[in-house]
C-alpha cells in the first residue's frame, strides 16, 4: 500500500467522500435526508470492544466438544474403524461413525451425507468423530482411531474425471432426488449439465467473419474467512433441536435439520451470531448437518465443532474451479455475433453446492455484452475435492476471466481499440443478454462507467519501462446479477415503540458486509425519522426472525431494503387509519412526517404519532386503532427458472461495472505489483459512502489474491499441500494498492431509493483487468491464474518465443 | 502437571491453575472466558489472537502461559474505561475499519503496543506492524485510516 495522501495526515476523514456521478432522468440531483450519507455501523462498538459474540465465544451448560477424524485418502473405500482404544481415553462421551447413516441431504441434489458411510470422497471429509468434555480431550482420542481403507482412483480435474471408464464418485448418480430443472449423467461422474441455446446457437457462428478461441482456468480457491467456520448442535429432551452456526443461512439449516431428523421445521432453532466474514462459503448446509449426526448420538448435551484452518481449507466449502473454453465469432467491424463455451466444473465431492456456482458460471459467461446466437454448456462434474460452493462473485469472475481476456485478444486480431470493441457491444438499454432478458435503463450505464475508468486510467501518459520494471494497465468490463431461487424472499418485521423508536428484526446475516447499517438508514428514509432513532436486531434466531431464504447473491440492499419500505408504508397506513379516527377525516386527505400525522390542506390539525403508535387513548380512556407494527417480505420480481432453453428471467438485477489495473512487473523477480486499482460501478443509489467503499476495495483486494497468489494446490492423490494462511497467501496489507472507487448513479427500479446490489461485483474485474495489464507490460498471455512471481519470471525469460 | 501461574490482567491480579505450557489464548478463551481475544489460524499467521505482555504486542497463540507469570497481560477488554472507549477503539469504530470485526482486536492490540509506548512512531512502523495482521473484507486502507486518527488523537492527549 502507498502512503496516504497528504490530506489523510490532516484531515483524516477524506476517505469518506466517495464521488458520485449522478445520472438521472431529466438531469435532476436526487437528495435523500439519511440514505446517501455515512453513518457509524452499529455493531462496531461491540467489536472494537471485543464483545461480539461469534460462534466459538459461545458456551452452553454442559456443552462438549468434537474432534472429527479425516481420511487418509482422498478415494476410498472403508474397510473397517476401530474406535476400541478411543473410547476408553479420558474425558470420551462417545466415539461416532457414519455406520448407520441412512439419509442423504442437500438443497439441490440430495447427495449429501454427513459422515462417510462405505467410501470416503476427499481428503477433509468426515470419517469418525469424538465426543469428550474438552477438546483436548477428543482430540487426544481421535489419533487412536484406526481406520483400513482400499484406495480407488482420484480426480481432482473435471477433465480427468469426465473421461471414459473413470471410476465413479457417486455409484448412485442419477438416483439422488434432484430439482427437477437438473440432469445429472448416470454411470459417468457429471452431477449436472445445463444448457443455454439463444438464436440460431452454434449454427450462429456461421455469420462470424473472424473467430477466436481460447481456454481459461480459474483453480480452486478458499474464502478463507478469518474466522473459521463451526456449529453447536443440541438434540433436546422435548425432542426439539437447538442449533448455532457461523452461518448465513439459518432457515436452510432448520429446514434441512427437520428434514433429516424427522420432527416439524418449528422445532428446530437456529441462532446465528456474528460472523467472522463469509464471502460465499458459509452458505448452504452442510457442517452443521455433520454436527448434527454427532450431536445426535449425545442427546441432551450441546455438541461444539469449530474448524482448525487446515479444516476450514480441507472440510468446508471450496471456490472456482473452473475452466472455461469458449470461441467467440465477430464481424470485422467489431459487432459480436456469436457465442459457444464449455464451462467444466471441478465440483467436488458433493454436487449440491456445486451446481448452481455452474449454471451461474454458465449463463453469465457472455459478460456485459449482447451476442445474437449462444450455446453455453455447463458441466459439474464430480471429483475428489472438497465441494466447492459459494466463493463471492458466484461463477462470474470465473467465466468472465475468459470473456475479459477474450475481449483484449479479440480486440488485438480486428485491430480495434479494446475499448470500442466493448463499447460497440455494451448490454446497454434495449440489447437482450443470454439469459433472454432484455435491459432497461433501470439496469445501469455501462458506457458511463466505462467512460470514467478510460478518462481515470487511460487519460494520462502510460509509465515507460524502465531499469527495474515493466509497466502495464489493463481493464475489464463487468455484470453480475444474483443466482437465486424462484422463492427467495427476505422478510421484515418493524414496530414502532410508544417513543417513536423503531425495531427492525430481519434475517439478513451480518457478515461485515454492513447490512445493520444498510437498513437503519433505509428504514430511517423510509419512515422519515433519524436512523439513529431505528434500532436493528444484533442476532438471527429462527424463534422470532421473519424468513430469510438466505443472505446471499449480493441481494440484501436490493429485496430486504424493498421489504423494508413495504413494511415501512404498511406501518404508515396504519397510523393514518388511526389518525382518520381521530383526525375525523379521510386516510387519503392525510400527510406523514415522521412526528405527526396532519391534514394535507391544514397541516395545524394534526395528531402525534407517539400518540397513535399503540392505538390512540381517547378522553374516556377508550383505546382505538391498530399498534403500528408491520410485517413484510420481497423477492425478486418474476424471478424464474430456466426454461427448455436454458433462459429464462433467472437474473432480474443486473449491477455493471468497468474496472482497471495499473500494474509493475519487476523484471529481477517476476513480482507483480498492482500499483493503482480503479473501480466504477452503476449502483442505482449509493447508501452509505463509507461502507459501499469498504466493500469494493475488500472485493478488489480478494480478487487480487486469486490473480497473483491464491490457489489450494493438491498433490497426486488428492491430499491439500497448502492448508494454512502461511502456504496459502492472502494478500496482506503493504500489497493493498492505491484505490480508486467511483459510482454512477442511474436508479435501479426494484431497489430501495434505486439502490442495486454491489456486494460481489468488485471481485469479478480485477484478475482479467491484471492479465491484460501484464500483456500490456510484456506481451505476454496468460490463460490461467495465479501468476506467482515464479511464472511470470519464467515467462520473462521465454519471452523471445513470445510474440509482442 | 498444573501449576499455579500469576499475572496482572487488565489491572487485576490473576492466578491460574494450568498446565504450565497451555497457551496463553486457550487461558484467556477457555479459563478466563475472555473471548475478546480471537483463534484464526493453527500457525500463528493470522494476528488476530494479539494481546499485549508487558508493553509489548504478541500472539497468544504460540505462548506459553508460563511465559506470562508475573507480567502485565492486557486483552482487548481492558482497554475501555467504562463507557469511554480508548482512541484506538475510538477510531477504528469510525474509520470503516470495522466489517466482519474478526481481526479487529488483534490489530487494536497490536496497535496499543506500539502507541501507548510512542504515539510519534514513523508510517513505515506503522506499516510494518499492520503487515502482520490479516485482513479479508477491507483492503486495509479503513484500517490504515483508524490507525493513523488513533495516532493523531493519543499524540493530542499528551
Amino acid at each position: 500500500m502507498k502512503e496516504p495522501p497528504n490530506e489523510i495526515m490532516r484531515g483524516i476523514f477524506y476517505q469518506y467522500h466517495v464521488p458520485v456521478i449522478l445520472f438521472i432522468e431529466q438531469g435532476e440531483t436526487m437528495e435523500y435526508k439519511y440514505v446517501g450519507k455515512n453513518y457509524n455501523r452499529p455493531d462496531a462498538i461491540s467489536k472494537v470492544t471485543g464483545k461480539a459474540i461469534y460462534l466459538d465465544d459461545i458456551r452452553l451448560p454442559g456443552m462438549l466438544h468434537t474432534a472429527i477424524l479425516r481420511p487418509e485418502y482422498a478415494h476410498a473405500k472403508i474397510l473397517s474403524i476401530d474406535t476400541a482404544s478411543a473410547e476408553k481415553m479420558p474425558g470420551v462421551v462417545k466415539v461416532v461413525t457414519g455406520k448407520g447413516c441412512h439419509y442423504h441431504y442437500g438443497d439441490n441434489i440430495r447427495d449429501l451425507v454427513p459422515m462417510a458411510v462405505e467410501k470416503v470422497r476427499y481428503i477433509g471429509e468426515p470419517v469418525a468423530a469424538v465426543v469428550a468434555d474438552t477438546l483436548a480431550h477428543a482430540e487426544a482420542a481421535m489419533q487412536t482411531i484406526k481406520v483400513e481403507y482400499e484406495p480407488l482412483p482420484v480426480y481432482v480435474d473435471a477433465r480427468d474425471a469426465m473421461k471414459p471408464g473413470a471410476a465413479l464418485i457417486h455409484e448412485e448418480n442419477g438416483q439422488y432426488w434432484h430439482l427437477p430443472t437438473l440432469t445429472p449423467t448416470p454411470g459417468t461422474n457429471i452431477a449436472n449439465t445445463y444448457r443455454l441455446v439463444k438464436g440460431k446457437g452454434a449454427d450462429g457462428m456461421k455469420d462470424a467473419e473472424v473467430i477466436l478461441e481460447g481456454e481459461f482456468l480459474f483453480p480452486h480457491g478458499s474464502c478463507s474467512a478469518i474466522e473459521p467456520h463451526g456449529s453447536i448442535v443440541w438434540f433436546k429432551e422435548d425432542k426439539t433441536i437447538e442449533a448455532w452456526s457461523s452461518s448465513i443461512c439459518p432457515f436452510i439449516i432448520r429446514e434441512d435439520l427437520a428434514t433429516s431428523y424427522g420432527v416439524p421445521v418449528s422445532d428446530v432453532r437456529v441462532h446465528i451470531p456474528d460472523v467472522g466474514g463469509c464471502f460465499g462459503y458459509k452458505s448452504d448446509i452442510t457442517v452443521e448437518q455433520t454436527v448434527a449426526w454427532i450431536a445426535s448420538f449425545v442427546p441432551g448435551r450441546p455438541v461444539k465443532w469449530v474448524a482448525t484452518r487446515q479444516e476450514d481449507y480441507t472440510s468446508t466449502l471450496l471456490g472456482h474451479g473452473i475452466r472455461t473454453i469458449m470461441k467467440i465469432g465477430a464481424k470485422k467491424d467489431g459487432k459480436l455475433v456469436a457465442i459457444q463455451a464449455t464451462i467444466l466444473h471441478s465440483g467436488g465431492a458433493y454436487a449440491d453446492t456445486p451446481v448452481n456456482v455452474t449454471m451461474a458460471a454458465t449463463h453469465n459467461c457472455t459478460g456485459p455484452y449482447e451476442f445474437e446466437h449462444c450455446d453455453l454448456t455447463g458441466y459439474t462434474v464430480y471429483t475428489n475435492t472438497p465441494a466447492v460452493g459459494a466463493f463471492r462473485g458466484y461463477g462470474h469472475q470465473e467465466s468472465q476471466l475468459a470473456t475479459e481476456r477474450m475481449m483484449d485478444m479479440l480486440a488485438r486480431k480486428l485491430k480495434m481499440d479494446p475499448w470500442e470493441l466493448r463499447e460497440k457491444n455494451f448490454l446497454g438499454e434495449g440489447k437482450v443478454n443470454a439469459l433472454g432478458e432484455k435491459m432497461w435503463k433501470t439496469h445501469g450505464d455501462i458506457y458511463k462507467c466505462a467512460e470514467i475508468v478510460k478518462k481515470k486510467v487511460y487519460g494520462k501518459a502510460k509509465h515507460a519501462e524502465d531499469e527495474n520494471f515493466y509497466y502495464g494497465r489493463g481493464f475489464a468490463a463487468v455484470m453480475k446479477s444474483p443466482k437465486g431461487a424462484p422463492f427467495s424472499t427476505k422478510g421484515c418485521y418493524m414496530k414502532m415503540n410508544i417513543d417513536g423508536s423503531v425495531s427492525v428484526v430481519m434475517a439478513g446475516a451480518e457478515v461485515g458486509q454492513g447490512l445493520r447499517t444498510v437498513i437503519r438508514q433505509v428504514a430511517g428514509e423510509a419512515l422519515k425519522i433519524p436512523p439513529e432513532k431505528v434500532r436493528v436486531y444484533t442476532e438471527i434466531d429462527t424463534q422470532f426472525s421473519p424468513y430469510e431464504w438466505q443472505t446471499i447473491g449480493s441481494m440484501f440492499t436490493t429485496q430486504g431494503g424493498r421489504a423494508i419500505i413495504r413494511a415501512a408504508d404498511k406501518l404508515i397506513a396504519i397510523l393514518k387509519a388511526t389518525a382518520a379516527q381521530v383526525l375525523k377525516t379521510d386516510v387519503d386527505y392525510l400527510e406523514y412526517d415522521g412526528e405527526f400525522i396532519y391534514l394535507c390542506n391544514d397541516p395545524d390539525i394534526r395528531v402525534a404519532i407517539k400518540d397513535i403508535n399503540r392505538g390512540y387513548i381517547t378522553d374516556d380512556g377508550i383505546t382505538i386503532g391498530d399498534m403500528a407494527q408491520a410485517v413484510s417480505d420481497a423477492r425478486l420480481p418474476r424471478y424464474s427458472n430456466p426454461d427448455k432453453n436454458g433462459q429464462g428471467s433467472c437474473g432480474v438485477s443486473y449491477t455493471f461495472g468497468v474496472q482497471a489495473a495499473e500494474i509493475r512487473i519487476e523484471k529481477k523477480t517476476g513480482k507483480i505489483f498492482v500499483d493503482k486499482f480503479t473501480s466504477v460501478f452503476d449502483v442505482g443509489q449509493v447508501i452509505n459512502p463509507k461502507q459501499i467503499r469498504g466493500s469494493v476495495m475488500g472485493g478488489v483486494l480478494m480478487s487480487i489474491g486469486a490473480a497473483l497468489y491464491e490457489k489450494v494446490d493438491y498433490d497426486e492423490n488428492g491430499k491439500i499441500t497448502n492448508p494454512h494462511f502461511f502456504k496459502y497467501h492472502l494478500p496482506t496489507y503493504k500489497e493493498a494498492p492505491e484505490m480508486d472507487v467511483e459510482f454512477v448513479e442511474t436508479p435501479d427500479a426494484i431497489g430501495p431509493f434505486g439502490a442495486r446490489g454491489i456486494g460481489e461485483h468488485s471481485v469479478i474485474g480485477p484478475a482479467p483487468a491484471i492479465l491484460n495489464a501484464i500483456y500490456d507490460a510484456t506481451g505476454v498471455d496468460f490463460f490461467e491464474i495465479p501468476v506467482t512471481p515464479e511464472i511470470m519470471k519464467k515467462a520473462l525469460e521465454n519471452q523471445g518465443q513470445v510474440t509482442k | 502437571m498444573s501449576e499455579k501461574i500469576t499475572f496482572t490482567l487488565n489491572d487485576v491480579s490473576t492466578t491460574v491453575d494450568v498446565e504450565p505450557e497451555t497457551l496463553l489464548i486457550d487461558v484467556l478463551r477457555e479459563d478466563l472466558n475472555l473471548t475478546g481475544t480471537k483463534r484464526g489460524c493453527d500457525n500463528s499467521t493470522c494476528g488476530t489472537c494479539t494481546v499485549v505482555v508487558n508493553g509489548k504486542a504478541i500472539k497468544s497463540c504460540n505462548t506459553p502461559v508460563s511465559k506470562v507469570a508475573g507480567t502485565e497481560v492486557i486483552t482487548i477488554e481492558g482497554l475501555a474505561k467504562g463507557m469511554e472507549l480508548h482512541p484506538i477503539q475510538k477510531s477504528i469504530s469510525e474509520s470503516g475499519a470495522v466489517q466482519c470485526g474478526f481481526c479487529t482486536p488483534g490489530i487494536i492490540m497490536e496497535l496499543y503496543g506500539l502507541l501507548e509506548n510512542n504515539p510519534d512512531i514513523t508510517l513505515a512502523e506503522m506499516q510494518n506492524a499492520l503487515n502482520k495482521h490479516l485482513c479479508r473484507c477491507t483492503g486495509y486502507e479503513p484500517i490504515r485510516d483508524g490507525a493513523l486518527m488513533a495516532q493523531k488523537l493519543m499524540q493530542d492527549r499528551k
